[in-house]
């Protein structure tokens, strides 16, 4: 699988080390040195990824992402950063990031997230009504979830929580997406109703949170269902 | 003295113009009860003059009227025995009209005096309250304080900790300070009582000058005074002036507190911010290197096998320093008082998510966990916990013997929630047991010294304990933390 990949990153070193390794895995790839810069070429390119670095200087990460958001732009976007604080994440999260890889990293777990977010845009673009998940299937199209063959009875509550996991299989979703998504914006602020939500999930759908194999924890974030 | 005789003579001159007057009228006019015109008089005396010089009017109005006009006139003898209760009843009214005068007297007295009091006490308060400064405001309720009559001198004292500064007034001798800090930490008032709001001065006998600290809410009020006692009215403004102190003590207090918080919290933002670019400065460079490196190790470079085994060496070289600097940053932000933003944290899914995050890392060891999946959450900083379960379970894979187990199990105890790691390798001996936890303290070839370091300041940092076991099949770590009290959806 291949694709075009616009590298956002102020640092010269980081920008050919990623245009030399990711050229290696046969990606298409463009830098850009500003959030400026990327979002002027970012148009004209049609990149089918961005790596944006959060730390730029004059337009920062945050903002050069709301913008690309704003316009609707099919590019998925992955967060490149040294993140010493998890709230960055969720903030890069909530603004309609696809995933995050923190900084430094193995081009391996690189190359492996991007190839994540490229199958996800195929499987939506195809608009695939059944997701799989190991010998988890969940059928949206007839709201129905199987575990190896064998029916699992969800409360709507349930069903709606891993429906949104599901759209957005290997995409980390946070407490607050998923509660504003469920509860609505009043629910905001208390991530225990999700937490408990997921425990009676795993429970019925007999996934051992200490060795999931379903959905995912992200410490300070949220979930995501293994892609 | 003429002053107190005075009233006297005007009672008597008036009840001798009013007999000479009823004396002239009755041998003309016939009328009985002219007594009653003395009534007048007797009220004006005891509204005007109290009840002393009232009751001698009433007294002598009787006299007068019996001597000069009840017949037989010059006589006290009484002719018609019908006058007797006439006298009688000028004598009672009189000196019943007197007591209510007197007791109206009082009764406008008292309300000057209250008048007065509230006006000197807004004054000093809107004053005291205008001034930005609380030891200028504090200085005029002092001086206001010394103006009452027999007042000395008055101070005003912060308390800071067990210290007090005087804050208004001059400095307080030794002695007196060692009797002002007793009064304050004991929250008891010295040579003056107060019940409710009633304030009294406590006298020794035959002491010329005499002391009283009252406690306040932030600080002590001193006040000297010297006998004779304060006026009832003055007292109640002494109470206030030295309530109106109290307040303006923990208005001090809370600006200074105030001021305290914007400073650490400037400090701690100052702290945040060089520990954050430090970081990036650190670790950008370290992510080129490896992600420059781990490029090359992708088919598509063509390298050969001794060179692509040289990149990976190096890749794992960049690795332990990014681990490095990742641990010593994590230490000082745990040194520079990281706050701890505990909430309930299910631990069996966050050991679920630890041990994802270190699969890559596994190797040959192989995993047990003991954790029941209903555990009751604990109350902790969710990636703290994270930071302390994965530095753990990372010592213990790396001690553990080839292809040997580490285990991971927890429970609730009392209200505590108990974690342990344990491994199958060599037990740790006595000498280094003492050593383990310190910084930079490491007996493996490649290990930072600060995993179990960083781990025992996170457990500490939220009122629990981290320690090191040997068991017959390998050394255990245990970690105690608080549990949460679930709250049911």
């Amino acid at each position: 699988m291949s694709g075009r990949v616009m590298v956002v990153d102020d640092e010269p070193e980081m920008q050919r080390a990623l245009r030399v390794g990711l050229g290696y895995h046969d990606f298409q790839v463009r830098t850009a040195a500003s959030g400026e810069e990327a979002l002027r070429q970012v148009p004209g390119w049609r990149p089918d990824v961005v790596l944006l670095d959060l730390g730029l200087p004059g337009l920062d990460g945050f903002e050069v992402l709301r913008r690309l958001r704003q316009r609707d732009d099919r590019a998925a976007v992955i967060v490149v950063s040294v993140m010493p604080d998890e709230r960055d994440k969720v903030r890069a999260l909530d603004l309609g990031a696809d995933d995050y890889v923190v900084k430094p990293f193995g081009m391996d777990e690189l190359v492996a997230r991007i190839r994540a977010v490229l199958r996800r845009q195929a499987a939506v673009a195809h608009g695939e009504p059944v997701v799989r998940c190991g010998q988890l299937l969940v059928d949206l199209g007839r709201r129905r979830v199987t575990v190896a063959g064998r029916e699992v009875h969800l409360t709507p509550t349930e069903y709606e929580l891993l429906r949104l996991l599901a759209l957005n299989a290997g995409r980390p979703l946070t407490h607050r997406f998923l509660l504003a998504r469920i509860w609505g914006e009043h629910a905001l602020g208390d991530t225990y109703n999700t937490r408990y939500i997921v425990a009676q999930i795993r429970r019925k759908l007999g996934d051992d949170p200490t060795h999931p194999r379903f959905i995912l924890t992200e410490p300070g974030v949220g979930y995501r269902l293994q892609a | 003295m003429w002053r107190q005789v005075r009233p006297y003579l005007e009672a008597t001159a008036g009840v001798a113009a009013i007999t000479a007057g009823l004396a002239a009228l009755a041998s003309r006019l016939p009328v009985a009860n002219l007594s009653l015109l003395y009534l007048p008089w007797v009220v004006w005396l005891g509204a005007r003059r109290g009840w002393g010089p009232a009751a001698a009017a009433s007294a002598l109005a009787f006299i007068a009227y019996d001597l000069a006009v009840v017949p037989p006139v010059g006589s006290f003898a009484v002719g018609d025995l019908g006058q007797v209760p006439a006298l009688i009843a000028l004598l009672v009214a009189g000196l019943a009209t007197g007591q209510l005068g007197a007791a109206a007297r009082a009764a406008r007295a008292e309300a000057e005096a209250r008048e007065r009091e509230s006006h000197d006490l807004y004054e000093v308060a809107t004053a005291a309250l205008r001034v930005p400064e609380v030891a200028t405001a504090l200085d005029l309720v002092r001086r206001r304080v010394e103006a009452l009559p027999t007042v000395g001198s008055a101070a005003f004292c912060a308390a800071e900790g067990d210290h007090l500064q005087t804050v208004a007034g001059q400095d307080l001798s030794p002695d007196l300070r060692r009797q002002a800090r007793w009064a304050w930490r004991r929250q008891t008032p010295l040579g003056l009582a107060l019940d409710g709001e009633r304030l009294r001065l406590l006298r020794q006998a035959g002491a010329t000058e005499q002391v009283g600290i009252l406690p306040l809410a932030a600080g002590v009020a001193v006040v000297r005074f010297q006998p004779p006692e304060l006026s009832e009215s003055d007292l109640r403004l002494l109470a206030a002036l030295l309530g109106l102190g109290g307040l303006l003590l923990d208005r001090r207090r809370a600006a200074l507190e105030a001021e305290r918080a914007r400073a650490l919290a400037a400090s701690d933002r100052l702290k945040a911010a060089v520990l954050s670019s430090f970081s990036h400065e650190l670790k950008s460079p370290i992510a080129s290197l490896r992600a420059g490196l781990t490029g090359l190790l992708a088919p598509g470079a063509r390298l050969g096998p001794g060179q692509r085994d040289l990149v990976r060496t190096l890749d794992l070289e960049a690795a332990h320093l990014d681990r490095l600097v990742g641990d010593v940053l994590a230490l000082a932000r745990l040194e520079a008082g990281e706050s701890v933003r505990a909430e309930p944290v299910a631990v069996p899914e966050l050991v679920g998510a630890v041990l994802h995050r270190l699969a890559p890392e596994l190797g040959e060891a192989r995993i047990e966990v003991h954790v029941p999946p209903d555990l009751p959450p604990a109350m902790a900083d969710e990636l703290q916990l994270d930071r302390l379960l994965g530095n753990l379970l990372r010592n213990a894979i790396q001690w553990c013997t080839p292809g040997g187990t580490v285990t991971v199990g927890g429970r609730a105890r009392a209200d505590r929630l108990v974690v342990w790691v344990e491994n199958d390798g060599p037990p740790i001996s006595a000498e280094d047991q003492e050593h383990i936890f310190d910084t930079f303290w490491t007996r493996r070839q490649g290990g930072t010294g600060l995993g179990l370091a960083i781990a025992r300041r996170i457990a500490e940092a939220h009122g629990g304990e981290l320690r090191a076991y040997n068991l017959r099949r390998g050394p255990r770590f245990t970690v105690s933390l608080p549990l949460a009290t679930p709250v049911a959806p």
